[in-house]
């Protein structure tokens, strides 16, 4: 099972990551698993477990095209990150980053700190009190690049487009 | 030929493989920012995998933001203080230096924003795909160029294959009717559109402004429009290319030239989109009934007119956006029906991709001229690029700057995003002329009120938010 981290409307790359905290500000780029939303929700950074679930309201992701917000939520493992509406930028460096995405508005629906398991295949989530989600199948492209961990890992397994027969 | 778009006419003339029913489209990259935060992860990426760069030549970086702003030393130097950010630019020199990578460095003459310089040096051109690891490269558009700001891993891709994958967005037509009145800019018309629409209201959507308010703006002041574009959701800005963008662009140092240029005109003719072309989705707005604007919460969409009162959280319907507006009140520390004239500030930041021109800093200097800066307030002038401290200082407007107290600086994105120490103390108010307004966006527990270059002074000179149109008898030109 993995914990639901439930988040507002509008979450900005600025609060994942402030812009104060860029890699290169650090001593160690590995450190970047210590910031994300350092200032927005000090908790969570130091509790969150990895396959854990980021449940958010509309626009998750606006602001920057700094991929270092999604990686600092790859870094700590985030599994899954869930809203009725990504950024643009955001949802695209998160799905190079291998990290799914689903279009779904969960957060009246779940909430802060309730177990699921979500089967990614499928896009199925069942909650710890036995409801079952269904959030929008991922198209192929999509499972191909999550599993192989990021785009350019997919290219170097299989050297082709994902989402397309080999040839 | 059935009508398109301007947007249509750019991605199709880019598309190296066309979207699918389940796999996004390839599209060729003509022109690639970079600068030193967003890439050096992408040039690892290219040495792990003993890659060149395809394309040096389309391919132009420069320092911004990490850079120090402080005034340069006896020798003429800027120095960097910070070992990390020495790091960093040290390593951005070394990549471009082993890929053949032109590189604009801290303290030479073409240093400075990358949002600034392409335009500066006629880099940005009608027609061209741009991406740069910025999502300010939206105020490329303004040139009726398809730019939008791209990650690391993106940057990775551009570098190695002049392409990138992209699903095809929709289109949104935005039309201003009208003419700005006195005291009222460009960046009133951003602020009013995406107060209007919502920082999410243009996800999906490339928008296309156009109308005569639109038309009647200079390059710059359409820079400033297409640049905060992403601040209302669309990845991408654009405005249709006509005699005001080729005026801009002729005789810069990349324009084509001679012939050339005469070809290319005639090709950029035909760029506009065409009559009876149908767009998405259509948003109008007035512009003469616009006033000066600013932001009174924690997103750049919290925008109001600037004699307007902060709302009330109960006057919500949407529970969610009662709670997001709530918490960005704590965060301000403003309350509910609170005007926002009268409001004292800390700081005034005159500078970033948004609005540090030298027509930003034109206007402002009229403003200033012969005014001082409130006493406890600390106001920042930070031009956009060594090219426009170099042509402020000939027009003498660093001098009217700095005699009424303002700080005259180097080059650099600086306060706006706060990564090379320029920042905000926590709890601090300052009026700025940037783009976000995001909690601890310009420093930890600093409380951003966004706005015009013009109403930054005006609020400089009085030591609170002010509204510009009081101190002006007759338009300020740029």
């Amino acid at each position: 099972m993995a914990r639901v981290w439930i988040f507002g409307e509008d979450i900005n790359t600025d609060q994942i990551v402030p812009g104060r905290y860029a890699p290169y500000m650090l001593k160690n780029e590995d450190d970047l698993r210590k910031y994300p939303f350092v200032e927005a929700r000090p908790d969570f950074a130091p509790t969150v477990q990895p396959g854990d679930i980021l449940v958010g309201g509309k626009n998750f992701g606006c602001g920057s095209s700094r991929e270092y917000a999604p990686l600092a939520l790859k870094m700590v493992g985030v599994g899954a990150i869930i809203a009725p509406l990504f950024a643009r930028i955001f949802f695209r460096n998160a799905l190079n980053l291998g990290i799914p995405c689903f279009t779904a508005d969960l957060t009246q629906t779940l909430h802060d700190g309730q177990q699921v398991e979500l089967n990614l295949e499928r896009g199925l989530l069942t909650t710890d009190d036995g409801q079952t989600i269904q959030l929008p199948e991922p198209p192929l492209f999509m499972r191909e690049v999550w599993q192989a961990g990021g785009i350019v890992p997919f290219y170097r397994t299989y050297g082709r487009f994902p989402g397309e027969p080999a040839a | 030929m059935h009508p398109r778009t301007l947007f249509d006419k750019v991605w199709a003339a880019h598309e190296v493989r066309p979207q699918q029913a389940d796999t996004p489209a390839v599209l060729y990259i003509d022109l690639h920012l970079v600068h030193e935060v967003t890439s050096p992860q992408a040039f690892t990426m290219l040495r792990e995998r003993g890659l060149q760069v395809r394309r040096p030549d389309r391919t132009l970086a420069t320092m911004d933001h990490s850079t120090p702003t402080t005034p340069r030393n006896s020798l003429g130097i800027i120095p960097v203080t910070d070992g990390q950010a020495a790091a960093q630019l040290d390593r951005l020199r070394k990549n471009c230096a082993d890929f053949g990578i032109p590189l604009f460095e801290l303290g030479s003459a073409n240093q400075g924003i990358v949002h600034v310089i392409g335009p500066e040096q006629g880099l940005t051109q009608p027609g061209m795909t741009i991406v740069c690891g910025d999502s300010h490269t939206s105020t490329h558009g303004a040139f009726g160029a398809l730019a939008f700001g791209i990650g690391t891993s993106e940057v990775g891709h551009v570098l190695a294959t002049q392409c990138l994958i992209q699903n095809r967005p929709q289109t949104c037509a935005v039309r201003v009717n009208g003419r700005l009145q006195t005291g009222v800019s460009a960046k009133d018309i951003i602020l009013a559109i995406i107060a209007k629409i919502g920082v999410g209201g243009g996800t999906g959507y490339v928008f296309e402004y156009m109308g005569e308010a639109i038309r009647a703006l200079s390059m710059e002041e359409r820079m400033t429009i297409c640049n905060m574009s992403i601040e209302g959701g669309a990845r991408a800005g654009m405005v249709a290319p006509d005699d005001t963008t080729f005026e801009y662009i002729a005789g810069r140092p990349f324009a084509p030239q001679g012939a050339d240029w005469e070809a290319a005109v005639a090709r950029w003719h035909t760029l506009p989109t065409d009559e009876g072309a149908v767009y998405d989705r259509v948003i109008e707005l007035d512009a003469t009934t616009l006033t000066p604007m600013i932001t009174y919460g924690t997103n750049p969409g919290m925008g109001m007119p600037i004699d307007g009162v902060v709302p009330s959280p109960d006057e919500m319907s949407d529970p969610s956006a009662r709670t997001t507006l709530d918490k960005a009140l704590k965060y301000m520390d403003l309350q509910p029906g609170q005007p926002l004239l009268g409001h004292p500030v800390d700081v005034v930041f005159l500078g970033s991709c948004t609005n540090s021109r030298i027509s930003d800093l034109r206007q402002a200097a009229r403003l200033m001229q012969g005014q001082k800066v409130a006493p406890g307030v600390r106001m920042m002038v930070v031009p956009g690029s060594q090219q426009v401290k170099a042509q402020a200082e000939r027009e003498g407007l660093d001098a009217i700057f700095k005699e009424a107290g303002a700080e005259w600086r180097e080059a650099g994105c600086s306060m706006c995003i706060a990564m090379n120490g320029d920042q905000l103390a926590p709890g601090q108010y300052a009026v700025s002329t940037s783009n976000r307004n995001f909690e601890g966006r310009q420093g930890k527990g600093g409380r951003t009120f966004l706005a015009s270059p013009l109403t930054a002074v005006a609020t400089a000179i009085n030591g609170k938010v002010t509204d510009v149109r009081e101190m002006l008898t007759e338009p300020v030109g740029v």
